[in-house]
């Protein structure tokens, strides 16, 4: 994180003035009351209804620790955390990989309008809802009668069965939630890549540096901060995911393709086990912040600030 | 100084405060209505829920002067996020009268102690001997939980195979019959599955089913196996007994012989029927909704015996919840929604066809008449009169759970990733501790 | 040689990629002005202009009252993103500039916020909707989406970024923290503030999780909910309707992209998404 960047000659060392507390609760007010109700009171209400047996209808009941044994031997969960950890991964390679790639052929010289068309295409689907374009691709990605499988026959390949088997199915999910993001994620590299002075590069020519030593030398150090922005981003993003799995494969076959959002919504939703669902809940939250805090310590070795 | 934080924790101190306050505010507006009121939560599943349940409402509110229909549609992907959303409904405070069930949620409102079972409206109310009379016994059975009488039925469905007349006819072949078997349906959708391209691929195929559904995929066949995936009191599972491996084999060999296409939900064979590139499906009677008036190319058949025949139904209620502060005018409600003018609603027209089958016998032998495709159009109610072996369809409490566990399951099958026996073995281990009473 | 080969490799892989991403959509346009859903899955695609027909269109606006939906997803989309600028950019102020106690903590419960997933708290914030009185109005969609994490989080990074030099001289005029976040901070800070805007709209503009559970009116629904209507009970709507729905709600968005293209990216740009 960017901490230092706070000049020292503005707010000395010393202790922080006193006016300023006033004036960050005032600025603060309007988040801290949102927070409060719309955020922290549901996360606490999940974290009560975890404590209890609950099916919306009944009177729930104290149960203790009960959902949060249940868990521990949840051997479904166990393959569902796999399953979702593996799409995420991928999901997040695809993005800070292919993205960047995407993004630095971006930058070679084209006329402007080509450079605003391909923008443009790539941000396309970030716009529209998960569940309408899951739907259509649903259609596209069919084995039998499908035009992904038509077009791959074209060109004399077999058919792939993209939605129905253990080891398409969440390939399917990878690619279709990777093309709906991927636009973000070029355009952040887009702006990283803008904000590298010129110079930089120019001096690395004139020292003879070749294209791929130029990148690693200095696109990739320059880069690095937005890199690590992106990987942040995406895998609370793609941990999350939940359209593209329940309606292109319903999770399956099996839960091969399930996520654990999913699976929660279904306990909730499908089982009213409102309860067990929380005890998922909490306990997916504490993965996330650990995976977010290992990825904060980590960046101190390979992120690089001017 | 600790300043801020001190003001901060006042501050959520106040924000919490709010939660309470404001919700002494909102409950007493419900209960306030008159004694004629009634409120109806409906699932507004499209367009035609909609102007249905509000045609029903008026014609009621018209038919008795003085009473206040208040409809509460709600929204929901399936009957299972309807029934989900529901009850979160009910979670917060809301006290409805009637609400609208299909026959998967009897188990599920019943053992939840949501409804007003109607036994003692039918013994006492000189109407409803008129009613019931008009109605197949089957359709009360089948709301029928431990000798409660859940709801009067207003529409229902059963399975039956649909066919595309066009393909059959470039095909060569006739119409099948009521009586076919396996064999025969079999030795049909080899002929009906071809290349038309000649690129060397299936593109047209002779029989599929919904993947994302069990009334309408595997259960006829597993009901002509002579199987039930739960025992007849729907107490415990039944999902490995040699009748429904017998019926999922003779499926999973229909994918393997390249037959059926890979399963695919509902929606896409509906699309994938009409332009031929499947030419038999299972559903119920809603698919005309969606075929007519473009589509007239079908008709509909019994599905094939297997080593029995038994008709898979299910229907549509509006039961009494057990909240209703005026369960009388709430019963007069649920027999209004299968008066004959509603009724007739569910027969539609040639344009407009209704979206299920009317539960009164009289006007359901009314849709060929009428005119409503498709020609064959009595079988759905001969089904489950002239077949009085019926197979209510197996929904226990836990409908949901129990549904997604068996597609979950089916999925590895169909994919030719477990054998049938060893994923039905999975498949009941799984199920016995869903399925109880 | 070799540089010439590269340019064509650059352009065949950005070419392709543009298809892949851009094809689907074609698709969808084409569904929307299909005459026939049948026509839709022939293999190989056929494209005859006969068969074009713009009555999908109106088929829609007969099933579903599709400008009410409009306009409540506009006024809901519209309401969250200003009040979630106001929020953030308030909030991100305080982080970036002001010194007190608890920040560092407060940041990063700020931070911890992104990792709870809206189905996790779906029905305690159904209950406490409810106890509000606000469920089936538009304010039950509105205030949950009011608190962004990331939002405060990327205007606090661009706050940042902004040189003191000019606060510096607001605070010898005697400016206080308010006239400083608006006269000096907000000025600069347009494309921030566009950036999170354009990010907060489209979220919104596509949830459909909220008004499924929140909202039963019909009359308060909005576009995605309208597209589930559209495809009815079991997905039994027509095709060329529903990418018809499809069309009809993207398009909206789509024009905004379109208009505001360049300015998006460079607002991107300079509001420097890093970490």
């Amino acid at each position: 994180m960017t901490q230092d960047v706070v000049p020292p000659a503005v707010h000395g060392r010393g202790k922080p003035p006193r006016k300023d507390g006033l004036a960050a609760l005032a600025f603060l007010s309007p988040a801290i009351v949102t927070f409060l109700v719309f955020v922290l009171a549901p996360t606490a209400g999940v974290l009560y209804l975890s404590f209890y047996d609950w099916n919306l209808l009944s009177d729930g009941t104290f149960v203790g620790t009960d959902n949060f044994d249940r868990l521990v031997h949840d051997e479904r969960l166990l393959h569902v955390y796999g399953s979702t950890a593996y799409m995420a991964l991928a999901i997040l390679a695809v993005n800070v990989v292919v993205g960047l790639l995407l993004a630095v052929l971006l930058e070679t010289r084209m006329p402007r309008w080509l450079r605003g068309f391909f923008r443009l295409s790539f941000l396309f689907p970030f716009v529209v809802s998960a569940s309408a374009v899951a739907l259509i691709w649903r259609f596209l990605l069919n084995k039998d009668l499908g035009l992904v499988n038509y077009v791959l026959g074209v060109i004399g390949l077999d058919r792939i069965d993209w939605l129905g088997s253990s080891a398409w199915a969440p390939v399917s999910v990878i690619v279709v939630n990777s093309w709906k993001t991927i636009g973000f994620s070029i355009l952040v590299y887009i702006a990283g890549l803008q904000a590298i002075p010129d110079v930089l590069r120019e001096a690395a020519i004139v020292d003879g540096a070749n294209a791929w030593t130029r990148f690693w030398r200095i696109t990739f150090p320059m880069l690095s901060p937005t890199i690590f922005f992106l990987v942040v981003i995406n895998t609370i993003n793609s941990f999350q995911i939940f359209a593209e799995p329940r309606v292109l494969t319903q999770g399956g076959p099996g839960d091969a393709s399930r996520t654990i959002v999913e699976y929660l919504y279904d306990r909730a939703f499908g089982d009213f086990d409102l309860g067990y669902a929380s005890a998922i809940g909490i306990t997916f939250m504490l993965v996330l912040i650990a995976l977010t805090a290992i990825q904060f310590r980590l960046s101190r070795r390979w992120t690089f600030y001017e | 100084m600790k300043t801020p934080l001190r003001k901060i924790a006042l501050l959520c101190a106040a924000a919490l405060a709010v939660i309470p306050s404001a919700a002494c505010s909102n409950d007493d507006s419900d209960s306030s209505a008159g004694d004629k009121a009634l409120d109806i939560v409906y699932w507004n599943y499209g367009p035609a829920a909609e102007s249905g349940n509000k045609a029903t409402a008026d014609a009621f509110m018209a038919a008795n002067p003085g009473t206040k229909v208040t409809l509460t549609p709600v929204t929901g992907e399936n009957w299972g996020t309807y029934y989900a959303n529901v009850a979160t409904l009910i979670a917060s405070g809301k006290r409805p009268d009637v609400m609208v069930i299909s026959g998967e949620g009897a188990q599920f409102v019943h053992a939840n102690n949501l409804v007003k079972p109607i036994n003692d409206y039918l013994d006492k109310d000189a109407d409803a001997k008129t009613l019931t009379g008009d109605i197949a016994p089957g359709l009360i059975d089948g709301f029928t939980v431990k000798g409660d009488v859940i709801t009067l039925t207003y529409g229902w469905n059963d399975m039956v195979v649909y066919y595309n007349t066009a393909v059959f006819k470039k095909a060569g072949l006739e119409p099948p019959k009521a009586d076919w078997t396996w064999a025969d349906f079999e030795a049909t959708a080899k002929k009906l599955t071809k290349d038309t391209n000649g690129d060397g691929k299936t593109d047209q195929y002779g029989f599929t089913w919904a993947s994302n559904e069990i009334f309408p995929g595997i259960m006829p066949w597993v009901a002509n196996a002579g199987g039930n995936l739960t025992s007849d009191d729907v107490c415990s599972a039944t999902a490995d007994t040699p009748q429904v491996n017998k019926a999922v084999a003779y499926l999973e060999n229909l994918i393997k012989t390249g037959v059926s296409p890979a399963p695919m939900p509902m929606s896409d064979v509906f699309t994938r029927f009409q332009n031929g590139q499947i030419a038999m499906f299972g559903a119920g009677r809603w698919p005309i909704a969606t075929f007519l008036p473009k589509f007239k190319d079908f008709d509909i058949q019994l599905y094939p015996k297997g080593d029995t025949y038994k008709t898979v139904f299910g229907g549509a209620g509006y039961p009494i919840l057990k909240s209703s502060k005026n369960p009388d005018l709430a019963w007069e409600y649920q027999k209004f929604t299968v008066s004959t003018d509603i009724e007739k609603q569910y027969v539609g027209t040639a344009d407009k066809p209704g979206d299920s089958i009317p539960s009164r016998r009289s006007l359901a032998q009314t849709i060929s008449k009428v005119g409503v495709p498709p020609a064959n159009s009595d079988l759905y109610y001969d089904s489950i009169d002239k077949y009085p072996t019926l197979v209510p369809y197996p929904a226990p409490a836990k409908y949901s759970a129990f549904e997604s566990t068996v597609l979950r399951h089916l999925q590895l099958i169909f994919a030719g990733e477990k054998s049938v026996s060893d994923g039905l073995k999975d498949m009941q281990a799984e199920l016995s501790s869903i399925v109880t009473c | 040689m070799s540089r010439i080969l590269a340019r064509v490799a650059t352009f065949a892989i950005l070419v392709l990629a543009a298809l892949a991403i851009t094809a689907p959509f074609l698709w969808i346009f084409r569904g929307a002005f299909s005459a026939s859903d049948a026509e839709l899955y022939k293999l190989p695609p056929t494209f005859s202009p006969d068969n074009l027909t713009a009555a999908n269109f109106g088929k829609v606006t007969d099933q579903v009252p599709y400008f009410r939906f409009f306009v409540n997803s506009i006024i809901v989309s519209t309401t969250i993103t200003a009040a979630q600028i106001v929020t953030c950019a308030t909030a991100g102020y305080a982080f970036a500039r002001l010194r007190f106690r608890g920040k560092g903590m407060l940041f990063a419960i700020v931070i911890g916020s992104l990792m709870i997933p809206i189905q996790v708290t779906i029905v305690p914030l159904f209950l406490v909707m409810s106890k509000l009185g606000l469920t089936n109005t538009l304010w039950s969609l509105i205030l949950p989406g009011i608190f962004s994490g990331f939002g405060i989080f990327l205007l606090r990074q661009h706050f940042l970024a902004l040189p003191y030099e000019l606060e510096e001289a607001a605070k010898i005029d005697g400016a206080g923290h308010f006239r400083t976040f608006a006269r000096v901070i907000l000025p600069l800070s347009g494309p921030s503030i566009a950036t999170l805007g354009i990010l907060c709209f489209t979220y919104w503009w596509n949830d459909l999780l909220l008004p499924l559970v929140m909202i039963s009116d019909t009359d308060r629904q909005t576009l995605p909910v309208g597209l589930v209507l559209l495809a009815g009970r079991f997905s039994t709507g027509s095709l060329g309707t529903i990418a018809a729905g499809i069309a009809m709600a993207i398009v909206p968005v789509l024009v905004v992209f379109i208009a505001a293209q360049r300015y998006i990216v460079q607002s991107i740009a300079s509001s420097g998404l890093k970490l």
